[in-house]
């Protein structure tokens, strides 16, 4: 076993809020390393809507987090603008519901600061016409989309230009202790087996629903309030803005547009917490989910739908309320030496993805405080690379003067940073992903510089297997260009074995029609063809 | 537009058909929903373990030169399968200890090979291998657009100058006893995989890549041509949308190309596939095949149609139309007098035809020899 | 409504399961690698598109909209139609002057008429043909179709009281071709209707269908043309009359084009609007009966053209072709001959052209029959111009093969 102790901070979880907490440590000088289980933004993270919250929907029932919600908005669009898709949003009233409650959301809206304007159901249904025609009352918000990998994918990133440290698939199964002093971590790699001692004079939690376990390994409590959501993707852009319902928060309410898909959720049910490791989506979910989205935009109930998925909300438990909807998406940073006496260990949890920057902050702050650095944080107003241009469009004109559909899709997905692959040479600008236009230039670049040791990986970084076909195709292809690139086939096999079965777990909960045709297809051609 | 024979499918099981009843004198025609599987055709045929003189028959007369030996063949990510009759050149070897020292070579930039693959499977059976990418000038053309070094692309290019690459492939030859290609070769001319092998001084085993399949695509255009000369109507593109039954008998079957205009025929056979070719369709509630309704053995919770497990062998697609025994099709649980199902829509209702290209041939043959002798009373 | 029981999207694109059959079948695609291929262009490119029109490709324009994607789909995606859509939708670029002249094709044919003698002797003049390669980029190789000096119209109204004597009436939809260019294939229709005891009206005012100016990046002439098209097919329905055609091309236009990517509807008519070679089938099915010649002897390849194959209806003129006496007759193999319409006449496509037909010009070489039969008059161009041989559509071999 060997032991490392260059390091200021250690941060546990690679979501995003250990991935924006990372970044902001490190861009205060600290020498920073970040473990995760798993891989970046594999918990709620990465299985949730993609919204870019306005804030609107916790305005009237939580109006603190409406107005973090709203601060946070603005600043994502500024500093990860190739992370964020600025589609703007809608909050429908159907005739079912009370169109009373219009006027407390948008009073409550404006209290916390959110543009909010009541418009003409016939003008809404001219800005986006897949909404339910059958509207009494919209109101629009500034909503927009943001894809949670690309965006955690950027503050892990931008952490280690600044020195960062990063171990993926590295579990933790221990505390270095001195008496009331936590002093690192033990770890043990999940791929090779490798056990590794970290040290760091403070350690923060921020493992999501999991920071419970990490808290009990410390020897301390925190009572964390699992809560699952499903939802649906659907096979391509329904809508163009995001459609919410003006109601009390409910499920299924929320219809986001991102990237080349659309996504319906979420359901919330009460889950115990040792069943957060793998949730599954129930057929129960999936019917409430179409026949709810539905009446968001009707052309859902006729939409291919892509996949299910569910998350767990990391939410800390407050009150007895058994939805978990009612409870605070509030932040909450703990000091353990204030909180329980232990020095060195600090957890911060609750939040959201749209508040992950603050949280970040919250946390930042307090590593800084333990060790006596006065830096102030930048991360408001630094952009993230790849977000130093508002506009892809722009990305793309400027590094190609007549750029593919693939270069185009590149700019979309990695911003300036696109222009890494602007001189690849012919074999690298061919296509591995052709559903969502990955050419074999971009899987090399993340491969090189962002972490990636399995297809899945791959898939959070470059939306290969994101498409229609599910990785059918591509799958393959990039096993053979991460094979290339660790050297093991044996290893390869098991993984495209592994990637290929995360695929169908979100498939089969919505095998039929054609993602059935498809289903078949890639047996076929994986059992009969390829020969797995 | 009337018929001995309507048959619904243009793949194996609809072209073997086909063939039969045209060679017998009978006039059909084909209704195809565009391309199919055998576009994705591995070149083996799964569950015929033995000779099938009547199939070898019919298929070299088109042209299609098959081979039957037991053994195991290579498959395209390095592992083996069981086989005993492959098209010409698809080969199947005794064990997988086949060679000795292999030279695997494929095409720079084409990533629909695997030869890493191919190199770690073979070289747990004791095999060397050395992997060597070709930089051909003639693929910078492909190599233009993102999408296109695909294997029927790089197909067509191979067929002009595979004798380039095999003079390039003697002089990189060492003491290797065996060279492995990508199945890209005789797309158009089908003598040139055999005119390779014949050139170079090693055994050459051509592999499978990523579908489209080009000794798939070959047999499907051999078969189809053969079946044409031979008089029969094949309507590409087209779809049988509706059936007209009047007492358990099959009159006329409407597609979507031709509307007003039926297709009339004494006998029918729906050879239309399973779920990719939509011989069967699926909605949440139910599994059902789409043209005459007919029974579907399925299950009728949507859970009991799934395995968790990718790898498993997956419930769905074990379901298939009802046959009585001589594979008329049942429709509440009452035969069609004149209506045939063949091939994958039968899923695995049939077991004793075997599964996938075994069951599209035995089924075939089955139907038409019921066609025949029926039409001879 | 059922939840998920049957799922839509625009031309079926989200039917699409990556197999890569289109790009098998697409013929550009083999020879012309700026073109992105069907299923980048068609379903992939939709989903792209429906989340940004930046992703729009400019180079969807090589497409030639000859559909044998569709026809070679397994998923009934309408790929060929995506694409057009797209380029409908997205292309705001101005066509070319070029393409412009290509496009409008009765317009040419009104004005070059009068003067036919004139213009074809011009067109046909190396000097003219050097200026028109160099200024339009009209390949130097290709002959301009001739003018002939006096319509099909103006011939037919001269025999307006004879065919009215015939107890059953059609209306016809000639095209610019027959038109101006070759009324005698009108002449052979009307020849062979009139032994079927059926007489021939023209429409009240035909104009263009227009596919030239659908590819050419002109939808909104094509719709204006769609829409007079359309209401003249109506008017002619009314009269109690279905509409024939012996263009392939012009037949997919006026039935799925129209809807399809302009989105005129003509549900209540298409129906009423068929080929030549359908309703001569369809009439004779019947009972209906033809004499012919018993001296006829020809050895007859038949090319079935890209939009035959698309509408699915090669069976009828393969049928009629095999039940004249003394036909010996050879089904080609199905593929492209490479004019694809006003396509082939541009320079930058030319060499692309010849290179799609050439399998096709080599079998017609190896079957070396005494005349080529196909129902297009843009392959009849083509096919004329690379393999030497005589082209005829079925229509004219069916007239020439009676017994008068």
């Amino acid at each position: 076993m060997t032991t490392n102790d260059n390091f200021d901070v250690i941060i546990i979880g690679g979501g995003i809020t250990g991935a924006g907490t990372q970044r902001d440590c490190a861009m205060r000088g600290l020498r920073t390393l970040l473990i995760e289980r798993s891989d970046i933004a594999t918990g709620a993270s990465g299985r949730n809507h993609g919204l870019l919250h306005s804030g609107a929907r916790y305005a009237v029932n939580d109006p603190e987090s409406a107005e973090e919600c709203i601060r946070e908005n603005r600043i994502l669009r500024q500093i990860a603008a190739h992370c964020v898709e600025e589609t703007e949003g809608l909050f429908i009233t159907l005739p079912e519901d009370d169109l009373g409650y219009q006027k407390t959301f948008v009073e409550a809206c404006q209290r916390a600061g959110i543009d909010a304007e009541i418009i003409d159901p016939e003008l809404a249904r001219r800005m986006e016409p897949s909404v339910n025609p059958e509207l009494i009352g919209a109101v629009k918000v500034p909503d927009g989309s943001v894809d949670p990998f690309r965006l955690c994918a950027a503050n892990m990133l931008d952490a280690k230009l600044h020195g960062g440290q990063v171990r993926l698939h590295t579990e933790v199964t221990g505390f270095i202790r001195e008496g009331d002093t936590i002093l690192g971590v033990h770890t043990r790699n999940l791929q090779t087996g490798q056990e590794e001692d970290f040290r760091a004079p403070v350690t923060v939690n921020a493992a999501g629903i999991w920071g419970q376990h990490i808290a009990e390994l410390a020897g301390v409590g925190i009572g964390m309030f699992p809560s699952k959501g499903a939802l649906l993707v659907f096979a391509h852009r329904v809508n163009q803005m995001v459609i919410n319902r003006c109601r009390k928060p409910a499920n299924a309410d929320i219809l986001v547009p991102g990237d080349t898909v659309c996504i319906i959720g979420t359901t919330s049910t009460r889950i115990p917490f040792e069943a957060c490791d793998e949730v599954a989506v129930t057929p129960d979910e999936v019917n409430l989910l179409i026949s709810e989205g539905s009446k968001l935009s009707p052309s859902l109930s006729s939409t291919r739908i892509l996949r299910a998925y569910a998350g767990v909300r990391p939410l800390v438990s407050a009150d007895n309320d058994p939805s978990g909807r009612n409870i605070s998406r509030g932040i909450v940073c703990l000091d353990h030496e204030t909180r329980d006496g232990l020095k060195g260990f600090i957890t911060i949890t609750g939040g959201k993805l749209m508040t992950y920057r603050l949280m970040a902050e919250t946390a930042t702050d307090a590593v800084c405080r333990k060790l006596a650095v006065t830096r102030s944080c930048e991360t408001a107003t630094t952009p993230l690379p790849g977000s130093e241009e508002r506009s892809y469009e722009a990305v793309a004109r400027k590094i190609w003067e007549a750029p593919s559909m693939a270069q185009k899709a590149a700019a979309a997905r990695l911003g300036t940073h696109a222009e890494r692959i602007r001189d690849a040479g012919r074999e690298d600008a061919a296509l591995v992903c052709e559903c969502e236009e990955v050419s074999v230039g971009e899987v090399k670049n993340a491969i090189e510089r962002m972490e990636v040791s399995t297809l899945t990986d791959l898939r959070r970084r470059t939306r290969i297997g994101m498409g229609t076909c599910q990785g059918e195709f591509c799958a393959c292809r990039a096993a053979g260009l991460l094979a290339a690139s660790h050297g093991c086939i044996e290893r390869e096999r098991a993984d495209l074995r592994d990637f290929l079965q995360e695929r169908w777990k979100g498939n089969f909960p919505i095998g039929w029609g054609d993602t059935l045709r498809e289903a078949e297809y890639t047996q076929w051609i994986y059992k009969h063809v390829l020969g797995l | 537009m009337r018929f001995d024979t309507v048959i619904i499918g243009g793949g194996l099981a609809g072209l073997t058909a086909g063939l039969s009843l045209q060679k017998a004198g009978r006039s059909c025609a084909i209704v195809s929903t565009g391309q199919n599987a055998l576009h994705f055709f591995s070149g083996t045929f799964e569950s015929i373990e033995e000779v099938p003189e009547r199939m070898a028959g019919l298929f070299s007369e088109a042209g299609v030169r098959l081979h039957y030996q037991n053994g195991v063949r290579l498959m395209p990510l390095g592992s083996f399968r069981p086989a005993a009759l492959a098209l010409d050149d698809v080969d199947i070897f005794p064990q997988p200890a086949f060679s000795r020292k292999a030279l695997i070579v494929s095409i720079a930039g084409y990533q629909d090979f695997f030869p890493a693959f191919l190199a770690e499977g073979l070289e747990k059976q004791g095999t060397q291998c050395r992997i060597h990418l070709l930089q051909l000038p003639e693929m910078a053309q492909l190599m233009q657009s993102p999408s296109e070094m695909r294997s029927v692309q790089i197909a067509r290019t191979m067929d002009r100058v595979w004798e380039k690459i095999v003079r390039e492939i003697r002089l990189l030859l060492k003491d290797e006893d065996t060279v492995i290609l990508p199945q890209v070769f005789g797309l158009q001319d089908t003598t040139v995989p055999g005119r390779i092998r014949e050139s170079i001084p090693a055994r050459v085993v051509f592999s499978g890549t990523l579908p489209p399949s080009v000794p798939g695509i070959r047999t499907q255009q051999q078969l189809k041509r053969r079946y044409e000369v031979l008089g029969g109507n094949y309507l590409s593109g087209d779809e049988v949308i509706q059936a007209h039954v009047h007492e358990g008998i099959v009159h006329s079957v409407v597609t979507r190309n031709l509307d007003s205009h039926y297709l009339e025929a004494d006998h029918f056979i729906l050879a239309s596939g399973a779920y990719f070719s939509k011989g069967l369709r699926s909605n949440p509630t139910r599994i059902f095949e789409p043209v005459f309704d007919l029974d579907v053995e399925a299950a009728e919770d949507r859970n009991a149609w799934y395995d968790a497990d990718f790898a498993a062998g997956q419930p769905y697609m074990q379901f298939g139309v009802r046959t009585d025994s001589a594979l008329r099709a049942l429709r509440q649980g009452e035969a069609f007098k004149n209506l045939y199902a063949i091939g994958s829509v039968l899923g695995a209702t049939r077991p004793e035809f075997g599964s996938g290209a075994g069951l599209a041939i035995r089924s075939a043959f089955a139907a038409t020899d019921q066609i025949l002798q029926s039409s001879q009373k | 409504m059922k939840m998920q029981e049957n799922t839509y999207s625009k031309h079926n694109f989200e039917e699409c399961m990556k197999c890569t059959v289109c790009t098998v079948y697409c013929p550009v695609l083999q020879v012309n690698p700026l073109y992105p291929g069907p299923k980048q262009a068609g379903p992939d490119g939709e989903r792209l598109r429906l989340k940004d029109p930046f992703f729009f490709n400019y180079a969807l324009k090589y497409c030639m909209n000859c559909k044998r994607c569709e026809v070679a789909c397994p998923s009934g995606v309408n790929v060929a139609d995506l694409i057009q859509a797209a380029r409908i939708k997205y292309d705001h670029s101005a066509p070319k002057l070029r393409d412009r002249i290509l496009a409008s094709t009765d317009l040419m044919g009104s004005l070059a008429r009068p003067f036919a003698p004139i213009v074809n002797g011009v067109t046909r003049l190396g000097v003219t043909k050097t200026v028109l390669d160099a200024t339009l980029q009209i390949d130097a190789h290709r002959s301009f179709p001739k003018y002939s000096g006096r319509s099909f119209e103006a011939w037919l109204r001269r025999h307006e009281k004879e065919q009215a004597t015939f107890p059953e009436q059609v209306a016809y939809f000639h095209g610019c071709y027959v038109n101006y260019n070759y009324p005698q294939l009108g002449k052979d229709l009307v020849k062979v209707l009139n032994a079927l005891g059926v007489g021939v009206q023209l429409l009240d005012k035909e104009k263009c269908c227009g596919i030239a100016m659908i590819t050419n990046g002109m939808s909104q002439q094509a719709t204006r043309h769609a829409e007079h098209n359309t209401a003249q097919l109506r008017k002619a329905v009314g009269r109690g009359l279905r509409i024939v055609s012996t263009s392939s091309t012009c037949t997919l236009t006026l039935r799925e084009e129209y809807p399809n990517l302009l989105g005129v509807d003509n549900a209540d008519i298409r129906d009423s609007l068929t080929m030549a070679t359908r309703f001569i089938y369809e009439k004779l099915e019947k009972g209906a009966t033809l004499r012919f010649r018993p001296d006829f002897h020809k050895r007859i390849a038949y090319h079935t053209p890209c939009h035959l194959e698309r509408l699915g209806w090669g069976i009828f003129s393969e049928k009629l072709l095999r039940m004249i006496p003394g036909v010996e007759f050879t089904l080609l193999d199905s593929a492209c001959c490479g004019i694809a319409g006003t396509y082939g006449f541009k320079k930058e496509n030319y060499t692309a052209s010849q290179a799609i037909g050439e399998p096709l010009f080599q079998q017609i070489r190896s079957v070396n029959p005494d005349v080529v039969a196909c129902d297009c008059e843009t392959c009849k161009w083509q096919i004329e111009m690379s393999s030497g041989y005589p082209v005829a559509n079925p229509v004219s071999i069916l007239a020439e093969a009676l017994e008068v």
